[in-house]
């Protein structure tokens, strides 16, 4: 989790985010963000998301727990 | 669905971009956004200078001035001409044919096909199938497949999902007969229920353009288009490549056995430097054989694309050499396709420039 939190805090090129921070209240947070965030996740973790389940997801904790759980299935 | 051709090949290939260059620096300022994050956006997708027309050019006034140029340099005659296949999604008009507007200001020959296609980002894939499905008639010796389209016409400047990085181009590539003994392979798959991923709503007959289509309106993202102008759904075009293209390609291997690092280079549809990385990553295969340098030269020219890889990259090697290469676009409709072939050493490979207002009839 915190290395997840690191890995989104480079793309955003800000010192540190937390589980909680919500994406919307991030002033570096757009769509290039998200589309990057997308690529990270696709190629660490070999999860495929969508821009809407990122926005939905909405903070760091709830797109871990949305990956973990697609990683399992 | 798989394809497969023996004793074609290309023969050359002509490029025409607009002489009228832009830069991604000065038209930041048309886009709602901090440049920070404009100047970060144009990092990452390797967004710098594309070439656009002047707004009144249209596509057959790029494919005339390339095949006059093909003419004046004896690379092609006119009578030689017994198809020629335009791939476009910009004609002059809806009626006629820009294929058959191209015919009457060359002065071709009557007993000859001219045939439009309504492709974007996979058309030269498609147009090559084609020409090679035409070639297989006694009466049809030389295929002249055209690539063309002028986007820029179509995009809103306030959209910095589409603008920054479409291009307008012409390609023009002879397609012939010859007894080489060598197979072309060919794979592709279409799916019509995302066919409004990459759209223009408005200007058909299901929506004719009127008063309220050309109103521009807050597409609710920082972006303003109207419904006369292309509108692109980045991230769901961005999951479609990374999840359909690297199997499309591999399945076309294996149905080969071609290795991977048999492959001089993936000449792949250029939508932007990212996609390409990831798709690179994704496959294993090192950026010195997927050139990714079209969309931050010429834009992105939908069909354009891979003839403008071939020419911006390989010109001299493919003058003196044959390469084996593999083709993959990508895009509207959904339509992904991919092709193994080799190509080389070609009679023309060359780009040439259409000056602001030339060639209008």
């Amino acid at each position: 989790m915190n290395e997840f939190c690191h890995q989104i805090a480079a793309i955003l090129e800000v010192e540190s985010i937390a589980e909680a921070d919500l994406f919307d209240n991030i002033p570096e947070w757009d769509s290039l963000s998200n589309l990057s965030v997308i690529a990270m996740i696709d190629s660490t973790y070999g999860v495929n998301l969508t821009a809407a389940q990122v926005r939905e997801a909405g903070t760091p904790a709830g797109l871990w727990k949305l990956v973990q759980a697609l990683k399992k299935s | 669905m798989n394809f497969v051709f023996h004793d074609k090949t290309i023969s050359g290939l002509l490029l025409v971009v607009p002489a009228n260059e832009k830069s991604f620096m000065d038209e930041m300022a048309n886009f709602n956004f901090p440049a920070a994050r404009s100047l970060k956006l144009a990092q990452v997708m390797g967004y710098d200078t594309h070439r656009l027309v002047d707004g009144q050019t249209c596509v057959s006034d790029l494919a005339v001035l390339g095949m006059e140029h093909l003419f004046a340099k004896d690379y092609l005659k006119r009578e030689e001409v017994d198809a020629l296949l335009l791939v476009t999604q910009t004609p002059d008009h809806l009626i006629p044919p820009t294929s058959s507007v191209i015919q009457g200001r060359l002065g071709l020959k009557q007993d000859m096909l001219c045939m439009d296609i309504n492709q974007g980002c996979a058309g030269f894939v498609v147009g090559l199938i084609e020409a090679f499905v035409l070639l297989e008639q006694d009466s049809i010796r030389k295929v002249v497949l055209i690539n063309a389209d002028v986007l820029s016409r179509k995009v809103s400047p306030k959209d910095r999902n589409s603008y920054p990085l479409v291009g307008d181009a012409a390609s023009v590539t002879v397609v012939e007969r010859r007894a080489s003994g060598e197979s072309i392979h060919a794979n592709l798959k279409m799916d019509g229920r995302m066919r409004e991923a990459l759209m223009i709503p408005a200007g058909g007959m299901r929506m004719p353009s009127n008063s309220e289509t050309a109103q521009m309106e807050d597409a609710g993202d920082s972006n303003f288009r109207a419904k006369d102008h292309l509108r692109m759904d980045g991230s769901a075009v961005f999951n479609f490549v990374q999840t359909e293209v690297p199997p499309l390609i591999e399945t076309l291997l294996e149905t080969t056995g071609v290795t991977k690092e048999a492959i001089d280079f993936y000449l792949c549809h250029q939508p932007n430097q990212f996609m390409l990385q990831k798709l690179a990553d994704k496959m294993g295969i090192p950026y010195a054989k997927m050139p990714m340098n079209v969309v931050g030269k010429y834009g992105n020219s939908s069909g354009v694309t891979i003839p403008s890889a071939i020419a911006l990259n390989l010109s001299s090697s493919l003058k003196k050499s044959s390469l084996q290469v593999v083709l993959a676009g990508f895009g509207v409709g959904l339509t992904w396709a991919s092709m193994l072939l080799k190509i080389g050493p070609l009679d023309f490979c060359e780009t040439i420039d259409l000056p602001n207002k030339a060639n209008l009839p």
